[in-house]
């Protein structure tokens, strides 16, 4: 039986996500496994040096546009919040930056691995100068920032209000981090410098539809993982004004 | 005009009590002087090369900003004085005249870290004034990057090392740029290669500044 709509629904709405959802659910899971059967076992060209490790790129790209999605919906999130107020959207905006983060820890992992066994075989480098590396590693540390000012806050909507400043402000940083300083530099990056990157005659035949497809996976993933999240936080969230866990006579204040 | 005299007041104000007890303004030059000579003993007998000398210089930089520019906002939460602000400026007003104050300072803390440097670490200098105009960028680019943060620790009362935390993912772009011109300023001094870098440092402390701006009455009203 639906209850009419009171006060918290309008701060802290739960998401209500039918059949659809569960239906894609089971799609995502599907797709990724696919991807990741063929990327693992589907053919790739044998170039020297790169040999087997390109089947990285499935892993490696994907995770970045997972990065982007992820600020960006967090700072999107974080202007509603600014705006409206509402509950709802703190939560949305860190359940993105916790994607974006997951993502961001990924691509930095699945980078310098594919760096290390290339582009440095046999000198046991481990980080390179390589500038993309550098900024994805500034861009974990904004979110590592992000992170650490959450925690250090106790009052909720102080939390929510200064977190969503702060994520605002980053992320409006990010294009120069990501895009315009890595052109300025050197760099053996594919894409920087005119190496080749993802233009038709680039990206060998076998490997092209995978790689989309990988893309379209990972950002599903990403997508389901953060509603998961979302709407995990709202439920507890809703429990905890309705029923706090509080000492007896301490006052209840669901939202300070 | 109303709102100049307003923050023009904020920076007055400001000054006059820095200079009233100079506690924090010497604390923050004997912090620099503390970080050369720690880099001067660190360095030992050696003689740093170009690239690693104008590195030492802006790490230097930068950790003066994060201990010096938080005290813009903190001082106004110890002393009880922040209401008051509240009550009587707008908040564009507030954070431009901590802006114009906190510019100052920095313009000073780069003025006596480049100082110390040509004395303790000397490198060929071939164009001082390339190096100029990359010290002042920096010192606007920081400040813009420092004041709302400050005012968001400050509103935080949070303890421990906030302000870096969060202010060094966001120098980045200024401290890249900086360096390459600081370097350029040592070997080849040509102003026409430094304009891309020039050009990044000041679009970079625009977009700081505008975002600043936009976002600051979130931090400042609770």
């Amino acid at each position: 039986m639906r209850r009419s709509p009171g006060p918290m629904d309008r701060d802290l709405a739960l998401p209500r996500y039918g059949l659809l959802y569960r239906l894609f659910g089971v799609a995502a899971a599907v797709w990724i496994t696919v991807v990741l059967v063929l990327g693992f076992l589907g053919p790739v060209p044998n170039l020297p040096i790169l040999e087997q490790s390109a089947r990285n790129l499935y892993f490696h790209v994907p995770m970045w546009f997972v990065l982007y999605a992820g600020a960006i919906a967090g700072a999107w999130h974080a202007g509603r919040y600014l705006a409206t107020g509402r509950t709802v959207h703190d939560v949305r905006s860190e359940a993105a930056w916790m994607v974006s983060t997951v993502a961001g820890v990924t691509a930095l992992v699945t980078g310098v691995l594919w760096s290390r066994f290339t582009w440095y075989q046999g000198t046991g480098l481990w980080w390179s100068p390589e500038p993309r590396q550098n900024m994805v590693a500034v861009q974990l540390l904004i979110s590592g920032a992000y992170f650490v000012l959450r925690g250090s806050l106790d009052r909720p909507r102080q939390r929510a209000r200064l977190s969503a400043v702060y994520a605002l402000f980053a992320t409006a940083t990010m294009p120069f981090l990501t895009y315009v300083l890595p052109r300025r530099m050197a760099s053996l990056h594919p894409g920087a410098e005119g190496n080749p990157a993802f233009s038709q005659m680039d990206l060998a035949g076998d490997m092209r539809w995978v790689f989309y497809s990988a893309a379209v996976g990972f950002l599903m993933l990403g997508w389901w993982l953060y509603t998961q999240r979302v709407r995990a936080k709202v439920a507890e969230l809703r429990a905890e004004a309705l029923a706090p866990e509080a000492a007896p006579v301490s006052v209840v204040v669901s939202s300070s | 005009m109303d709102w100049l005299a307003g923050t023009l007041a904020v920076v007055a104000n400001d000054a006059r009590l820095e200079l009233r007890t100079r506690v924090a303004l010497s604390g923050l030059g004997l912090f620099v002087a503390a970080s050369l000579v720690l880099v001067r003993v660190a360095l030992a007998q050696g003689q740093p090369s170009v690239p690693v000398a104008a590195a030492l210089l802006w790490v230097v930089v930068v950790f003066a900003s994060a201990v010096g520019l938080g005290r813009a906002f903190v001082a106004e939460e110890e002393r009880g004085t922040s209401l008051l602000l509240q009550l009587h400026l707008r908040p564009s007003q507030v954070y431009a005249g901590k802006l114009v104050f906190n510019a100052g300072l920095m313009l000073g803390v780069v003025t006596l870290a480049a100082l110390g440097f040509r004395l303790l670490v000397p490198v060929p200098l071939v164009a001082p004034g390339l190096l100029a105009a990359a010290l002042a960028l920096g010192a606007l680019g920081i400040a813009a990057a420092t004041t709302l943060l400050s005012a968001l620790v400050a509103r935080a009362r949070a303890a421990g090392p906030l302000l870096p935390v969060l202010s060094f993912p966001v120098l980045v772009p200024i401290l890249y740029p900086a360096v390459t011109l600081t370097i350029s300023a040592s070997m080849s001094g040509s102003w026409a290669e430094a304009q891309p870098d020039l050009v990044l440092m000041g679009a970079y402390a625009g977009l700081l500044v505008s975002a600043s701006f936009l976002l600051f009455e979130y931090v400042w009203r609770d």
